[in-house]
């Protein structure tokens, strides 16, 4: 990790309300929403139409086949290097970078493989956000005002194609509406540093942020490139914030790490907070899940832990992604560290039935919340994003964007009842 | 609101132990502790009671006139006891429970910790702890009558910790006032202070692992995947995910299970590779090369198979069950199980 490099400023502008209008701006916290100068045409040959919508708070409204959110962000030092790797330009950390983000807004790309043939009827779950009824909390972003782009793949488009082109799209959103910022004054600016020497006497923490990286719409970019080759390593907190860490996995929506997560990473800002009075933040890992085989699993969790002693690490802090397979891939990692007498937290999941995995060593989990709960039936009055969206159906938790997010972003846990 | 009450004969006025045979009766309104809970705010429209011994004797019977008054009186929630600590009677409000919240009703009991009937109420009832003896009256019955007003009317109740009843097995999620990543901090900070907490308590079904087979020369050897391994075309859809279902397929005398019979549909790896040899998901061929070598005694004449993929831990450990019932009822000594 560079020491070295200069401090990354996020300038936040509040955006209280969405309109849509004629054109694309910001008046005071209001943001103008021009959905047809921001839909997408002949641009992306693999897409045959992506139209924008505009849903808040309260709208009778459940979005389905939602893939991602992203957080509007623009490089303001350097436009063009926004999100770099994936819209264009590259990371430089000896540049002074100021990114300008939008609050109380996302972009939600949506897209229904199943209806565009590119899937089959069970490969995919269903990915819902509720912006009302009794399911408005379940995910974080059915309390954003949420500007829906919508995506329909071209006959022909192969899947991979189709994805790349919605990934770039949402990314484009996102930066043409940060860019409705420039020029204007924040509202609060946090200077991301590097890490700075501090007590040595402090217990040394770090965190490892498990991605995983499998194939077309279950991959995870670093810079625009699939990150399926990862073995453990370190990342600066400020590149996650600069939008080189980006979503590309569709699998299970209540577990899924959003672009929106990596960029805006809680568990960054918590211990950035406690460095150098609780504890000295020793540093961020990033380590693949989901791996393939029992050797790749104990040859991951085992490089992990041995980047965490070389930081001098008394103890880390784990993360998940996804359901099922990962989870061995957290408790051997669990494992890996307390073997080495680095003490452990995790963040998981549960199921109705509890834990997917667990090893001994995992004395210390956080809950997550219990994917397998039933959230109660509920009928909007629109569904945007295709499919019937289970309305009038109760649903599983698991089927809400980030409701039970593992990266430490979310709220709900699962109590004894 | 409609509120019925459960009781033996003892608490119904029916008479005590020499009464213990007696048959299920219906009486009007609140009987014995259901006055207290009346004076607590929880009106008794009817109490059903039976002697504990009858109970016992008769389950089925029993069972069958008490749910069927239940449901006559189209009841909103069911109070069973307090039984405090009496084994005969705390089963059956129990099993009572359990029958009543498998059909949804909600139901409400009070009895000490190790009743046998908090195993036997299979997590249906909200428990309220109590003393072994009536002294825990007066404390356990306000509580009881809180938790049954609530749930009558449908609204909600808090956690096991919050409202005070025994935990049910269940988890059921909340929204914390912080967020995940600010407790796994706090929590790891006070791990590394010397004070270990979590969130999840461990697992506590690990399943021992059973003796070595006596005579693996005679064992009967079945084979077990979790690799949706299916015939070709899926005739009983067995799903390629989230499975819920498992199931069989004859063997027959097949040397092995050949790739223009066979296939998975398992979402959860590439199959490619698997495909081109179903025996690398259901080892037939190598366990009837064992055979041959008189290593192992004969092969089941079906394989099992399901998807073990995005499949919550409750289901997959209900098949287990099933699927291990049939091998034992089939006299199976051993099986080999294939995991993805």
């Amino acid at each position: 990790m560079s020491h070295t490099r200069a401090d990354l400023e996020i300038a936040a502008f509040a955006v209280d309300e969405v309109v849509e209008g004629t054109l694309t701006g910001r008046d005071g916290t209001t943001l103008l929403v021009s959905s047809s100068q921001l839909a997408v045409g002949a641009g992306e040959p693999a897409l045959a139409e992506a139209t924008v919508e505009v849903v808040r708070p309260g709208d009778h409204v459940r979005l389905t086949n939602v893939l991602d959110a992203v957080v509007p962000d623009i490089r303001a030092d350097d436009p063009a290097s926004s999100f770099p790797g994936v819209l264009g330009g590259t990371w430089n950390d000896a540049a002074h970078p100021r990114v300008d983000r939008l609050t109380g807004v996302v972009v939600l790309p949506v897209c229904d493989w199943k209806a565009a043939g590119l899937v089959g009827p069970e490969e995919f779950p269903p990915s819902y956000v509720d912006m009302a009824g009794p399911g408005q909390d379940r995910s974080p972003w059915g309390s954003t005002s949420n500007v829906v782009v919508r995506c329909s793949p071209a006959p022909g488009a192969s899947i991979a194609d189709a994805d790349a082109a919605i990934r770039r799209i949402a990314l484009r959103v996102a930066r043409t509406l940060a860019a409705t910022t420039v020029d204007a004054t924040p509202d609060d600016v946090r200077r991301i540093r590097a890490l700075t020497e501090t007590d040595p006497d402090l217990p040394g923490v770090c965190a490892i942020l498990q991605v995983a990286s499998e194939g077309p719409l279950t991959d995870t970019f670093f810079d625009g490139a699939n990150l399926r080759d990862l073995m453990p390593r370190m990342v600066d907190p400020a590149w996650l914030a600069a939008g080189r860490l980006t979503n590309g996995a569709y699998d299970w929506p209540g577990v899924r790490n959003t672009t929106a997560n990596y960029q805006d990473l809680a568990l960054v800002r918590a211990l950035e907070r406690a460095h150098g009075d609780a504890l000295r933040f020793a540093g961020l890992i990033l380590a693949p899940g989901y791996l393939d085989t029992a050797e790749a699993k104990r040859r991951g969790a085992e490089a992990s832990a041995t980047l965490a002693a070389e930081l001098g690490a008394a103890g880390a802090i784990c993360t998940t992604f996804s359901s099922g397979n990962s989870h061995t891939d957290t408790m051997l990692t669990v494992r890996a560290l307390e073997s080495r007498g680095i003490a452990t937290t995790a963040l998981v999941c549960e199921t109705n039935g509890g834990l997917t995995d667990h090893v001994a060593e995992a004395d210390c989990l956080v809950s997550t919340g219990n994917e397998d709960e039933l959230v109660a039936a509920w009928t909007p009055e629109r569904i945007v994003g295709g499919g019937d969206g289970d309305a009038g159906r109760a649903v599983p938790m698991v089927h809400y964007l980030s409701s039970c997010v593992q990266t430490g972003d979310g709220g709900w846990t699962s109590v004894p009842a | 609101m409609t509120v019925v009450h459960y009781l033996n004969q003892f608490f119904a006025g029916l008479g005590a132990e020499e009464a213990a045979d007696h048959e299920p009766v219906r009486l009007d309104g609140a009987q014995g502790p259901g006055k207290a809970l009346a004076a607590a705010g929880l009106a008794i429209d009817l109490t059903v009671a039976c002697g504990d011994d009858r109970f016992a004797l008769d389950e089925n019977e029993c069972l069958a006139t008490l749910l069927s008054w239940i449901e006559e009186a189209d009841a909103d929630v069911v109070v069973c006891g307090p039984s405090f600590g009496s084994g005969r009677y705390g089963y059956a409000c129990g099993v009572l429970a359990r029958e009543l919240g498998r059909s949804g009703m909600p139901v409400v009991a009070a009895m000490t910790p190790d009743s046998p009937g908090v195993l036997a109420s299979e997590g249906a009832a909200y428990i309220v702890p109590t003393t072994g003896n009536v002294a825990g009256m007066r404390d356990a019955v306000p509580i009881v009558a809180s938790l049954a007003a609530r749930l009558a009317a449908g609204d909600p109740v808090g956690s096991s910790e919050e409202e005070g009843y025994l935990p049910r097995g269940l988890r059921v999620n909340v929204l914390s006032d912080e967020l995940a990543a600010d407790r796994a901090v706090g929590l790891l900070l006070a791990k590394l202070g010397g004070e270990v907490r979590t969130e999840i308590a461990p697992p506590t079904d690990r399943v021992a692992p059973p003796d070595p087979l006596a005579d693996p020369t005679a064992a009967l050897v079945a084979l077990v995947t979790e690799a949706g391994c299916v015939p070709q075309g899926n005739p009983d859809r067995l799903p390629t995910r989230h499975a819920n279902v498992w199931l069989r397929y004859p063997i027959g005398d097949r040397a092995d299970l050949a790739p223009e019979d066979y296939l998975s549909v398992h979402a959860g790896f590439d199959t490619t590779d698997a495909n081109e040899d179903p025996d690398r998901l259901v080892p037939l061929d190598a366990a009837r090369a064992l055979v041959q070598a008189g290593r192992i005694g004969r092969v089941h004449d079906e394989f099992f198979t399901t998807t073990g993929v995005d499949t919550p831990v409750a289901v997959s450990r209900r098949m287990g069950q099933e699927i291990g019932a049939e091998l034992r009822n089939a006299g199976v000594d051993a099986v080999i199980l294939t995991g993805t």
